[in-house]
């Protein structure tokens, strides 16, 4: 703090010698003026002074009989006058701090974070027709607004907030997780629950409905496995009225699932030929540059190595640049040997399997071949799997009326 | 006269003593604070005697403090205080 201090207000480092240099220094001292750095080589003394106190010196050095000159000279008071002489550095200067400050005046980037069901795109369009953009100016920038119109556009962002932190405006949003449940109108007339498999009930948990059928029953797909029409019985065991209700029941059915799936016995691998060639861009903003260039192989690639520098990733800049690469490479077409189709054919299975896990499906066995034909190899064979079924058809009250006239016979 | 003049100082010291007041303050005694070999403050001198590369002498009220060693350097110099950094080997009081 104090270097600081002393480099604004100036100091220079003297050389001093004569008859008592000893005494010079106690006279500074007295007269309170601050030495630093002294130091002694054969007959001649260095220090440090302020720029003030060297001002001083005159009365002291006389009366000591000691003679000082300057070596160097430090600080603002010096620096100033030597940064002036050159014009076009001190121009360049100011229109460097006339440039961040006029750029710090405008959004440079807007970041969106917690997004998952809002797509960008679509974000970017709802952005768009707020007239927020990269570009404009702070001050036109209403933050609450902007979040009010979020909720009201977006029901089912749940929690929105928005801050510029420096060129950047950064808006963050919290999804609602759980589905929107939407009140479905009652069907007047009830539903029942078919089955939408061909199998064996293994299980049944009914809370709503009639069940018509029982564990261990065969059932097949679009049978009838829970009642929305419930009857209300007299005292005299006839039926007086139906109850609609919309029938709900947890039934899990044993079935037979036909797996297959195919591999082209062949195969197209691309094999670089190792010539590429490269073009420099420069991008600002949403503008690319570069030179341009015909097709440079039959059969290529492109990567792009583009680069940021670090200070203009912090500022928001939008200006970055690197290359594009092409690279070369031809189509080989390879075959498959068996062992690569088998590993290929059981990891694709095996995805099939976990996804009908995932999905609450229980496999109970499987019986799975692969075989070759002409132009592929086949993975085929059946799974055996306990699953939940049940699919809501509206109850008809003519289909009703004959239905309960079976069963009642 | 003598007598008193002998007694003058020990009375002194002892009624700072006892009332525990600092002493170079007082007394006006040099007060050396040294960090290892390298550095010292020094506070309650009067000036510099002698500053070569191996010797500073000091006078203070009561007496003379040479320091002697290699390099010798005042990083800053005060009507308060100073401080000197270099080799310290002998801190000697005449």
């Amino acid at each position: 703090m104090v270097g600081i201090l002393e480099f604004l207000k100036g100091y220079v480092r003297i050389k001093i010698w004569g008859v008592s240099p000893e005494r010079f220094l106690n006279l500074c001292s007295n007269k309170n003026i601050l030495l630093w750095d002294i130091s002694k080589n054969g007959n001649e003394y260095t220090m440090c002074i302020s720029l003030n106190a060297f001002r001083q010196l005159r009365p002291i050095a006389r009366k000591t009989g000691v003679r000082a000159v300057i070596l160097q000279r430090y600080g603002l008071p010096f620096f100033i006058p030597r940064l002036l002489k050159r014009k076009v550095f001190l121009v360049g200067l100011l229109l460097c701090v006339a440039f961040w400050i006029v750029s710090y005046r405008f959004i440079w980037d807007i970041r969106l974070d917690g997004n998952y069901q809002i797509s960008q795109e679509v974000f970017q369009d709802f952005l768009a027709a707020q007239q927020v953009y990269v570009g404009m100016q702070k001050e036109d920038l209403d933050i609450s607004a902007l979040e009010k119109e979020i909720r009201r556009t977006f029901p089912e962002v749940t929690w929105t907030s928005a801050k510029l932190n420096g060129t950047r405006l950064e808006i963050s949003i919290k999804e609602n997780d759980a589905p929107i449940i939407t009140e479905q109108p009652r069907e007047e007339g009830g539903q029942d629950l078919v089955s939408e498999y061909s199998g064996i009930v293994t299980s049944m948990i009914v809370r709503s409905g009639v069940p018509m059928v029982k564990i261990g029953d065969t059932v097949e797909e679009g049978t009838l496995l829970v009642e929305g029409r419930v009857p209300i019985y007299n005292e005299d065991a006839t039926i007086r009225e139906y109850l609609y209700t919309t029938a709900d029941a947890d039934i899990t059915v044993e079935h037979t699932l036909t797996y297959r799936d195919t591999l082209p016995t062949s195969y197209i691998q691309m094999t670089y030929t190792g010539r590429r060639e490269s073009r420099f861009y420069l991008r600002v903003g949403s503008r690319e540059f570069k030179l341009p260039q015909e097709r440079p192989y039959l059969v290529y690639d492109t990567v792009i190595q583009g680069h940021t520098p670090a200070m203009f990733e912090k500022l928001s800049i939008p200006v970055s640049w690197g290359q594009y690469v092409y690279r070369e490479y031809m189509n080989v077409e390879h075959e498959y040997t068996l062992q690569q189709a088998e590993t290929l054919l059981t990891e694709k299975e095996l995805q099939f399997l976990t996804s009908l896990e995932e999905k609450g499906v229980h496999i109970i066995e499987k019986d799975v071949k692969i075989e070759e034909s002409s132009a592929c190899w086949t993975m085929e064979g059946q799974i055996l799997v306990e699953q939940l079924t049940g699919r809501l058809v509206p109850t008809t009250v003519e289909n009703e009326t004959s239905d309960n006239g079976e069963q009642n016979e | 006269m003598k007598k008193k003049q002998a007694d003058g100082p020990s009375r002194r010291e002892a009624i700072i003593d006892s009332l525990s007041l600092p002493k170079d303050v007082l007394l006006g005694a040099i007060k050396v604070t040294l960090t290892g070999s390298q550095e010292a403050w020094i506070e309650n001198y009067k000036g510099i005697l002698e500053y070569t590369e191996c010797q500073i002498l000091l006078q203070g009220k009561n007496c003379q403090v040479c320091f002697e060693g290699q390099r010798l350097c005042i990083e800053y110099y005060t009507n308060e205080d100073m401080k000197i950094s270099g080799c310290i080997r002998c801190v000697r009081y005449q």
